[in-house]
């Protein structure tokens, strides 16, 4: 058993090592080529009685049979290389090659004997019409076996790259994910956050536990909306009411802020990471550079049938972006902008709109029209 | 003698607590440091520098009026040259790349949250320093020096191009060929190459050309990236010049370089960071 083994691996390395290709397929197939041989070689001894030894008939089985095989399985490969075969093709093939697999076999078997050829050739070809037709018999036999054989082997590989793909796809969904994340959270944001914490900590430990607080629920959110398709309004306010306290905390007398949101528009869905992005803009570009501060209000409202979410400041204003006394292409607006734009054009086409505008008397005013969202009306 | 002993420091930082918490930790690590000016925007800051002239700043990099970076080329502009330059620490909360710019330039920084060790191994090398000055009292090398240092990180610094944030850097790299200038109610078109310099004022850059003079809504923060670099140099912290108007560049006794211009009649002092930008081939 263990020199059986031992042969079986020695086997299959030396199969490892050959290059994937025709010789490869070649070598897989010839176990099942010698049983088939000597299947034919059985039946001929004791089935056809053509009375020839039985080492004799094994002989010119294997020659026949091998030509048989060889032929045809190089005319396949040179006929549709590695792309699965017409299956009428094939087997029309098989029946004409397998004549001439038998001739060239038996001047084979008989060379091997160092039997005179044409004699040979004269005494099997009284055996000719039962030897064609077992030979085409077994050549449909095996084309079919191999035909199979092709056949799982294309379905395998089909499903090992429909596998590829679809764990590529879900990488890239995770990715993309993660890349919100990061947008969201900046690290710039949580390490100056962390900062007033130690401060806080050691002058008025109350409202550093107050801030903690709050930082817990502004990760936390942020971390459940950005897995989230849709969320109410009422706990995207409720994000923003962290975020803002953290930075009113942050950047004391600075930052005012207020937030009004109707009850009834409480429960509204709107997608997640759309009106947080544009508070931090107004922060980021609007009252954070401006040396005396100012208010920064968030409100929601229905008008018509359409959800309208408002962002204004008191900051430093459009500045180079707005339409007068400007020298910068309009057409380039801040990036986070186009960003908004393209999702909201993406969520709901023509029906949403965006638009940034200078605020009166200074500041800027970013509105948001959303249509409500189906799954609202059946509430 | 005993005045110079007194080390005075400035802290710039917009946010109170932090601010606080600075002062807080100096008070522990450097009990006799005065600190001497407390302030929260750019713009305090260079103001309270200049009339304190200490001797240690402490810089917030993100600040609103100015950055503390701008705040220390303005500074080595203004400084009076009798006076040692300070020391700069810039202050910084997490940002790779502004971590990585003062590491090549080797300026003093800390990061926040400020960690006590590092600040106090900041300390100890800024006490060494003025050690050391105290005892070569024949000043009249250090101040030279330390400036020299200040505005050779800053070359650097501007060089790598610090990004307030991210939009800085895929901000558009296009070049703008035409300047739109409100004038009243009309809006006047300026050929880029018509114009001999820009200068920056508080909210407004005065574009000069040979005709007249138009004030356009901008920063030179903003309106540098858009302009061809090889054409149009910035040669003060407030004024960037069109190098084709340049007649010949005038370098004083005391060092001083100023430009005289081909189709005007004013002229350009180039300051000290930008004078290398002048010397001969």
């Amino acid at each position: 058993m263990r020199v059986v083994q031992q042969m079986r691996n020695q086997w299959q390395q030396l199969y490892q090592a050959l290059p994937d290709c025709l010789l490869k397929n070649i070598v897989s197939e010839i176990p099942s080529l010698l049983i088939i041989n000597l299947f034919c070689t059985i039946l001929v001894t004791y089935v056809m009685r053509n009375g020839s030894s039985l080492f004799e008939n094994w002989v010119f089985s294997n020659a026949i049979g091998s030509c048989c095989y060889l032929l045809i399985r190089t005319s396949s490969y040179f006929l549709w290389r590695s792309a699965p075969p017409n299956m009428f093709v094939f087997y029309l093939l098989c029946i004409l090659l397998a004549p001439i697999g038998y001739i060239i076999g038996s001047a084979l078997g008989a060379l091997i004997f160092s039997f005179p050829i044409n004699k040979v050739l004269h005494f099997q070809s009284s055996f000719i019409s039962a030897f064609v037709a077992m030979t085409s018999l077994v050549s449909v036999i095996a084309a079919w076996s191999f035909w199979k054989k092709i056949q799982i082997a294309e379905l395998i590989s089909t499903a090992e790259k429909e596998k590829a793909r679809t764990a590529s796809i879900e990488r890239q969904a995770m990715q993309a994910q993660l890349q919100l994340l990061q947008a969201q959270i900046e690290p710039h944001m949580l390490f100056n956050t962390l900062a007033n914490l130690q401060g806080l900590i050691a002058i008025d430990p109350e409202r550093a536990q107050h801030m903690l607080a709050q930082l817990i629920v502004y990760l936390r959110a942020t971390l459940s909306s950005s897995r989230a398709e849709n969320i109410c309004l009422k706990q995207e306010f409720t994000l923003i009411q962290a975020y803002l306290d953290l930075l009113a905390i942050r950047m004391g007398k600075r930052l005012r802020y207020t937030l009004h949101l109707p009850s009834e528009l409480e429960q509204e869905k709107v997608p997640p990471m759309l009106l947080q992005p544009l508070v931090e803009n107004a922060i980021k570009h609007g009252l954070e550079p401006k040396v005396e501060g100012g208010t920064i209000s968030i409100s929601a409202s229905k008008q018509h049938d359409q959800l309208v979410l408002v962002v204004s400041d008191t900051g430093l204003g459009l500045a180079f972006n707005s339409q007068e006394n400007n020298i910068i292409d309009t057409d380039h607006p801040h990036v986070g902008n186009a960003n908004i734009r393209e999702r909201l054009l993406a969520l709901f086409g023509e029906q949403a709109k965006f638009s940034l505008q200078p605020n009166n008397p200074e500041g800027a005013v970013a509105t948001i029209t959303l249509p409500v969202l189906a799954s609202n009306l059946s509430m | 003698m005993n005045k110079a002993t007194t080390i005075k420091a400035l802290i710039a930082e917009d946010e109170p607590i932090l601010s606080i918490t600075l002062q807080r930790m100096l008070g522990k690590l450097w009990p006799e440091l005065e600190l001497s000016s407390i302030v929260e925007n750019g713009i305090e800051a260079v103001q309270a520098a200049l009339s304190e002239l200490p001797d240690v700043l402490f810089l917030d990099i993100k600040m609103p009026g100015k950055t503390g970076l701008e705040v220390a080329q303005e500074l080595a502009e203004e400084w009076p040259s009798q006076r040692p330059f300070p020391m700069i620490v810039y202050v910084t909360a997490y940002d790779e790349f502004a971590v990585q710019a003062f590491e090549t330039c080797a300026a003093d920084y800390v990061l926040k949250p400020i960690s006590e060790e590092r600040l106090n191994k900041t300390m100890k090398r800024l006490q060494e320093h003025f050690q050391a000055r105290t005892k070569t009292q024949n000043d009249n090398q250090q101040p030279e020096t330390e400036i020299e240092r200040v505005i050779a990180q800053l070359r650097q610094l501007h060089q790598i191009q610090l990004p307030n944030s991210a939009e800085n850097i895929s901000q558009t790299t296009e070049k703008l060929s035409v300047i739109r200038a409100a004038v009243g109610n009309n809006i006047r078109l300026i050929p880029i190459e018509d114009v001999i310099y820009f200068e920056a004022t508080d909210k407004y850059i005065n574009v000069v050309t040979a005709e007249h003079s138009s004030l356009i809504r901008s920063s030179l923060r903003d309106l540098l990236p858009q302009l061809d670099n090889s054409l149009f140099w910035q040669i003060h912290r407030s004024t960037v010049v069109n190098i084709k108007q340049v007649q010949m560049a005038h370098k004083d006794d005391t060092g001083k370089i100023t430009l005289k211009l081909k189709h005007s009649d004013d002229k350009l002092s180039v300051s000290r960071i930008y004078a290398h930008l002048f010397k001969q081939m």
